[in-house]
């Protein structure tokens, strides 16, 4: 990507600007500057929509005597996070996989088998999804992580099944997605006035200040409305589900960015050279 | 003969302690199983303050009464008191053959429920599951011990079985009475199911409550013409007869009664019953009024013109006007008119007030003086312009409870089951030869079958048919609801009226001031029940009939005069003397009423008299009046005396600790139950605070009144327990109900019945026809006290969305909601549905039977795909997928299977009989259930499972009657987002509020939101609940803007929204109407063999009908030809041959009228309309068709 420079995409002369003010593994908060709304919005939707992961997508279940009916026990197994770093790169959708049903290049076998022997209640958690692959396995924050309940069993009910974990996107079910909710504004004194508050007496007292305020200047008392003023600095604040961390989701979220635009361009010059010749 | 206790009796017998463990009852968990329930996060050292704290005697309420306390009691007392009344009254069977001969019934019980089995020949016990999936009757054996007369001898025997008796469950015979939960749970029971119905042959019926006029009570009303009437429906153990005493337009009283052909005149009565003096007659009727006299003179010449003046004229005029041979007498012999006569009056008129037989002649004189006072209500309508009583109020009604409605037709059953017993005996005991001895017990055993007959066959009917009083009632029962907990729950509940619902008058329908606390103001269904179909409020109880003896004897103590020992003029003479009744039946009179009121209550408080009696003062008609009888409305109340309520303080750290009950407090004489005509003498303050008194030395009012009526004025009798408790358990689910506009709430009412979510404990072993189960169901973030009562907080049927009121797209028009994709993706609002299909593998006479097994082609040996979701023994796998059209039983049944004449057959032939699945999208066999019904008979269940995610079109509700589709399913991106990123779960239009004025769902989502942000669960409890002003401080607390509106961005353009957003949890209701039940389209197909038209409705794969506004529509645009189309080529089009000459139906281009081919024109014509052409010629009318070229 060179021949557009990236002034043109983001009108913005100087490149954007990334403030990063917390980082863990399973959350971010962070501010970019010197973007458009549009490319922080795209951002966050990619995030949100288009960052692959992996997740349980066929259940093939052998022996189900729990209380929990088939299509419970898959729906809870889908919405397992399962850890997918690089998956992008390792794996691929299965929908463009050489293979005619799934393969290793484009899923991940998991093994649940769980039979109640003992006179209590017994939970049946994603730690005994056992995975062929060690580096797509069930989340857990820690060693003292029960993991996530599937079920509860009593003595003498089994269950035992394959389960397929497939590459996908939260486009596609909610389980793909790699994040809950994005917190994402800007301008938080409303100097851009996108917004009007609603207020019985006081605009001060009756709305709190969001935290992101205090990177701002607040608005001096009389100072005309710049109407030609544009929103310059987001801020965003997530968590993901575990299944990559925090930073990953950001950066692989600017690649899926990146590459839709290199494809758009891609078609625009093919469209250019096309009419040329014609 | 076990005689039974009387009510007041079996109170003090009970002892408050938890035989049965902690947990007994749902309740029992709740408030002394948790203490973080029962102190309600209050240290037992806390200062515990009544006014608050007084709500807590509801759950005490409920647990000692439970839910449905209405039902178990009623059925309790017919087993256990009524039933041994019935025999006794009819105990002795003699026979007309051998005058020496009897058989006496010594005693009956009811046992708990068995069931037979057909295989060892015994009886078994049963438990009420097992009854459900089996298809058992859910009845226990009805026993009698006799005594008879066998060989000449005495002889006993006991435990004689005479039928059997369905069993309601939870009553005192059910095997669940009594049970720890624990044990309830290991029958398979549902421990939050409330019992109170039957279960016949597997299904489950409610016998409803069935609200009637009151019996024995004077009614004073208007008819349409004017005259005004006083009515008296009196009702006694044989018969029921309705006496009316009219003022009519000649300004005379009469007499109108079924057993005479003409109104007769009231003083005729009056001397025929044995009062002869005109000046005796007008002091029992008017006493010292001159107004009444003048009213009443006419009445009195009209029988002196008919020159009438002994009892004999008077009967002598009566009999001419009698109706004969309403009654015949024994063996059939004719009575004289004047015998009929004589005997209408001892028995038909006024019937309710017996004639009681004092050395041989009849003392008709109560009788007598009923009339007068009958007469004199009338008079002081009239004298007063017409005032009369209002039927509706709940005080007039008597509610009829599966008790009582059970003891009407067992009684029935038992006349006729001794009727046939005494035919049986008759038969053999007048046999010449007879080899055997007349055993009458094994005689009596052998006829059990027609009470157990009756009763199973009335109950599963629900037809009601009463020989002796000629009631032929339909729709008694229906079958219990099974959609959700509360749709059960509100059956229970239900009240019916016997009131025709095509009337159009509005007085039986809309709501009265009387039905506060006793009945349910919101929950009534909308259209044609409304207003007649009513729901108990959550304190109601409902009394049962008890001994009216004691009553009467205390009366008389406390110094009420014997109306026989009394001359008219005392009656009346008297302005301080008022009239006393109990149960509508004269007692006599007192003269110091204030006096003998407050007495009377006293021994009531002090547990002398029956906590269900109830007394109450009529100031203008000059009675009192003491009701004992089954079937009125009351509700508990705190009794206040001396301006202070007898619950402390110390009273309710006594029932928080679990020292004391809610009857202990009865019978302490702090709570008593009030009826609704004993509260409207009353003087009840709603909060403490309300409590008025005054003392001696308020000389204010003294001056003006006595001190007595002062008080009696002003001073507060009662206490309420708790505000919301006028609210039925349906409408005690709706969060601030107090802020809705009032339609909103009867909405919901009927919505939460239709709530999707968890049905019971057991709901995963149930068997219904059709069970909705939501997988994920919540509590809702917004409870009620009443929510925690009746367990809805663990059953619920609904989830807590996130809800932003905003517009998004034009898909939310209509209440239309957007639903956020990744929600569904989440599990929200999805919902399992099961289905079962049923089939019985059946054994014929002729020894023949069905079969069941995997068909193979013959020749190949391979399986159909039909039938591949088959197992070996031809009924489907469980976890198969099963799609439409696909069997799921292969079942043959053989074509012979009556009983041949020589008993021999030949090889059997059969015939297909398998069953194929149907219904639309993805299911699944879920179990299959392989068992024997009563008769031994195999019975197959096949249950198949749907798990249905929401889509466009399914139904959507909150607590507050808003309800609406889902228009569109929108991903999480394009999703507007709080600057916390939280995406809502709902999209709601902000249209929805301004016309339905539905605060309180505001306030819901305001406190659910505080709620959240804070932790813990918030309160919208009605008249009560989590102030707006508190929820508001939460939410400022975290950082939120008080009126819960968040600061929203458009997930579409990153912007944020111009206006802020009411962003929130509102507890949501999925309801069962389902686009995927619904949907429907069809191009060709069926049509129906009548008409040729196609077929009509979506379950006959039927035709969309072109109507008659869609046909307007076409003939407005002048579209001819489609519309010609639409009705007739793509109908019924038929080619017909018509003779132009004769204009008749021909055929192959011959009309057979005129015998030629000439002239004989093919067109096309609707099949519809050349049937009608026929119809008309079969009934002798020609139509012609007359044809012109186009």
């Amino acid at each position: 990507m060179n021949d557009i420079s990236l002034s043109a995409i983001t009108g913005f002369d100087s490149g954007p600007t990334v403030q990063l003010k917390e980082l863990e593994s399973d959350h971010i908060k962070f501010s970019l500057s010197n973007v458009d709304l549009s490319v922080a919005n795209g951002i966050r939707r990619a995030m949100i929509a288009d960052v692959p992961t992996m997740a349980i997508d066929l259940v093939e279940i052998e022996t189900n005597t729990t209380v929990l009916t088939d299509e419970f026990i898959a729906h809870r197994l889908g919405l397992i996070p399962l850890t997918s770093t690089d998956v992008d790169k390792n794996f691929a959708y299965t929908r463009e996989c050489n293979c005619t049903d799934y393969c290793n290049l484009c899923s991940v076998e998991l093994n649940l088998n769980v039979k109640c022997t003992e006179d209590r209640t017994m939970e049946v958690t994603s730690r005994e999804l056992i995975s062929q692959n060690d580096n797509i396995v069930p989340v857990t924050i820690d060693d003292q992580d029960p993991g996530i309940l599937i079920a509860k069993m009593r003595k003498g009910q089994e269950l035992k099944l394959k389960c397929i974990a497939k590459k996908g996107t939260g486009k596609e079910h909610a389980k793909w997605s790699p994040v809950c909710g994005v917190g994402f504004d800007y301008d938080p004194y409303n100097k851009l006035r996108h917004t009007t508050y609603w207020i019985e007496d006081d605009e001060k007292t009756e709305w709190p200040l969001s935290e992101n305020a205090k990177e701002e200047q607040p608005p001096i008392e009389g100072e005309p409305f710049d109407y030609n003023a544009v929103p310059n600095k987001f801020y965003y604040k997530f968590e993901t589900t575990g299944s990559m961390e925090a930073k990953d989701v950001v950066l692989s979220s600017l690649n899926i960015l990146q590459a839709k635009f290199d494809e758009l361009r891609n078609e625009l010059k093919r469209e250019q050279n096309m009419n040329q010749y014609n | 003969m076990q005689f039974p206790t009387p009510e007041h009796l079996k109170y003090a017998e009970k002892k408050f302690s938890t035989p049965n463990g902690l947990g007994a009852t749902i309740f029992e968990t709740d408030v002394v199983g948790r203490p973080d329930m029962r102190y309600g996060g209050k240290k037992l050292t806390d200062p515990v303050n009544m006014i608050e704290d007084k709500w807590r005697l509801v759950p005490a309420f409920l647990k000692t009464r439970g839910l449905v306390k209405q039902h178990l009691d009623s059925f309790n007392y017919f087993i256990n008191t009524d039933i041994k009344k019935i025999v006794q009254a009819n105990s002795i069977i003699k026979s007309d053959v051998d005058p020496l001969f009897y058989a006496k019934f010594t005693d009956i019980w009811v046992d708990y429920p068995t069931v037979h089995d057909p295989q060892l020949q015994t009886d078994r016990k049963i438990t009420p599951h097992e009854c459900r999936l089996r298809d058992i009757t859910y009845s226990g054996n009805i026993y009698i011990d006799i005594e008879y007369i066998k060989s000449r001898k005495i002889a006993t025997a006991g435990k004689v079985c005479i039928g059997r008796l369905p069993m309601m469950l939870r009553s005192d015979r059910c095997r669940l009475s009594k049970k720890t939960p624990k044990e309830i749970v290991e029958m398979g029971e549902c421990p939050l199911d409330p019992g109170g119905y039957f279960i016949i042959r597997g299904t489950e019926k409610v016998i409803l409550i069935q609200e009637q006029m009151s019996k024995n009570r004077i009614i004073v009303d208007q008819d349409r013409q004017g005259g005004i009437t006083a009515s008296v429906a009196s009702t006694t153990q044989e018969r029921r007869t309705k006496t009316n005493v009219q003022y009519n337009k000649a300004k005379k009283v009469v007499l109108k009664h079924n057993s005479f052909t003409s109104d007769i005149p009231i003083c005729v009565v009056i001397k025929a019953l044995g009062i002869l003096s005109d000046q005796e007659i007008v002091e029992i009727v008017c006493g010292f009024d001159p107004v009444l006299v003048d009213l009443f003179s006419p009445s009195i010449q009209e029988c002196a013109k008919l020159k009438i003046f002994t009892q004999q004229q008077a009967l002598e005029y009566m009999s001419t006007k009698v109706k004969m041979g309403l009654r015949t007498f024994q063996r059939g012999q004719k009575r004289s008119a004047l015998d009929e006569t004589k005997d209408v009056l001892q028995n038909m008129v006024v019937s309710h007030i017996a004639a009681d037989n004092i050395k041989g002649s009849t003392n008709l004189r109560p009788k007598a003086i009923y009339i007068g006072i009958m007469i004199r209500r009338v008079l002081f309508a009239v004298r007063d312009g017409g005032i009369i009583d209002d039927r509706d109020y709940v005080g007039n009604k008597r509610l009829e409870l599966a008790g009582q409605l059970l003891s009407l037709l067992f009684e029935d059953a038992f006349k006729s089951f001794i009727h046939h017993v005494k035919r049986e005996i008759d038969l053999q005991l007048g046999r010449n030869n007879r080899t055997a001895v007349v055993d009458a017990a094994k005689i009596i055993k052998s006829h059990s079958r027609h009470i157990t007959e009756t009763l199973f066959r009335s109950i599963s009917s629900g037809n009601w048919n009463v020989k002796r009083f000629k009631m032929e009632r339909a729709g008694i029962t229906q079958v219990l609801s099974r959609l959700s907990y509360i749709s059960a729950l509100g059956m229970l509940t239900r009240i019916t009226s016997q009131f025709e619902k095509t009337r159009k008058v509005s007085g039986p329908r809309s709501l009265q001031t009387s039905q506060w606390g006793m009945l349910c103001p919101s929950d009534t269904p909308e259209g044609e029940g409304c207003g007649l179909i009513k729901n108990l409020a959550l304190m109601t109880h409902i009394t049962t009939d008890s001994e009216d003896e004691p009553v009467r004897n205390i009366a008389y103590i406390l110094g009420v005069e014997d109306i026989n020992l009394l001359t008219g003029i005392e009656l009346y003479s008297n302005p301080s003397t008022f009239l006393v009744f109990l149960n509508g039946i004269t007692l006599g009179v007192h003269k110091n009423p204030l006096k003998f009121v407050k007495d009377f209550r006293r021994l009531r408080r002090a547990g002398r008299i029956g906590a269900f009696v109830s007394i109450y003062r009529n100031e203008q008609q000059k009675t009192i009046n003491i009701s004992s009888d089954g079937g009125r409305v009351c509700r508990p109340l705190i009794i206040v005396e001396n301006g202070k309520p007898n619950m402390t303080d110390n009273d309710i750290k006594d029932l928080l600790n679990g020292i004391k009950g809610f009857d202990d407090f009865v019978k302490e004489g702090k709570i008593e139950f009030v009826d609704v005509n004993e509260e409207s003498d009353s003087n009840i303050a709603m909060y403490e605070k309300d409590i008025t008194y005054i003392t001696g030395t308020e000389k204010q009012i003294l001056n003006e009144m006595t001190f007595e009526a002062a008080s009696e004025l002003y001073n507060t009798t009662h206490l309420e327990i708790e505000p919301f408790t006028i609210l039925g358990a349906v409408a005690g689910l709706i969060p601030y109900p107090h802020h809705n506009q009032s339609p909103r709430n009867t909405y919901q009412c009927a919505m939460g019945k239709q709530a999707i979510g968890a049905v019971a404990y057991n709901q995963f072993t149930r068997t219904d026809t059709l069970l909705y189960l939501n997988v994920y169901p919540q509590q809702p973030m917004v409870k009620t006290k009443t929510i925690e009562l009746i367990g809805y907080n663990k059953l619920p049927a609904g989830q807590n969305a996130t809800v932003a009121v905003m517009s998004y797209s034009g898909y939310d028009i209509e209440d239309a909601l957007i639903v956020n994709k990744a929600s569904l993706d989440r599990g929200f609002a999805r919902v399992q549905t099961m289905r079962r299909f049923s089939a019985m593998i059946k054994t014929y006479p002729n020894g023949t039977y069905d079969r069941v097994f995997l068909p193979r082609d013959p020749v190949t040996h391979k399986i159909d795909p039909k039938f591949s979701v088959l197992e070996e023994d031809g009924i489907c796998a469980v976890g198969e997928r099963i799609d439409p059209g696909k069997c799921y039983i292969f079942k043959q049944s053989p074509v012979e299977n009556g009983t041949t004449a020589d008993g021999t057959r030949g090889a059997v032939e059969y015939t297909n009989t398998e069953q194929n699945f149907k219904y639309p999208g993805v299911s699944y066999v879920d179990r299959v259930l392989i068992t024997t019904n009563e008769e031994d008979q195999t019975l197959v269940k096949v249950l198949v499972r749907q798990t249905r995610r929401p889509e466009l079109g399914d139904k959507f509700s909150s607590r507050h009657g808003q309800k609406g589709v889902c228009g569109l399913i929108v991903n999480q991106e394009d999703m507007p987002f709080t600057d916390l990123g939280i995406v809502p779960d709902i999209i709601m239009n902000p249209h929805g509020f301004p016309s339905r004025m539905t605060v309180g769902k505001m306030i819901e989502l305001l406190a659910g939101k505080a709620g959240v942000l804070k932790g813990e669960l918030q309160y919208g409890t009605t008249f009560g609940g989590s102030k707006v002003d508190d929820m508001s401080k939460i939410l400022i607390e975290h950082g939120f803007n008080y009126s819960g509106k968040d600061y929203v961005t458009s997930g579409i353009t990153g912007e944020p929204l111009e206006a802020y957003i009411f962003f929130g949890p509102v507890f949501y209701q999925r309801l069962k109407h389902m686009v995927l039940d619904k949907m429907h389209a069809r191009s060709r197909g069926k049509r129906a063999v009548l008409t040729r038209q196609p077929t009509e409705g979506r379950s006959r794969d039927g035709g969309l009908r072109v109507g008659e506004m869609e046909r307007d529509c076409l003939i407005g645009h002048g579209a001819s030809n489609l519309l010609m189309e639409r009705l007739m080529f793509s109908s019924d089009a038929f080619e017909i041959d018509v003779c132009q000459d004769c204009g008749l139906i021909g055929f192959q281009g011959y009309c057979p009228y005129c015998k030629k081919r000439k002239g004989v024109s093919n067109i096309q014509v609707p099949y519809a309309c050349k049937l009608l052409f026929q119809e008309l010629m079969s009934m002798n009318v020609v139509p012609r068709l007359i044809l012109e070229d186009v």
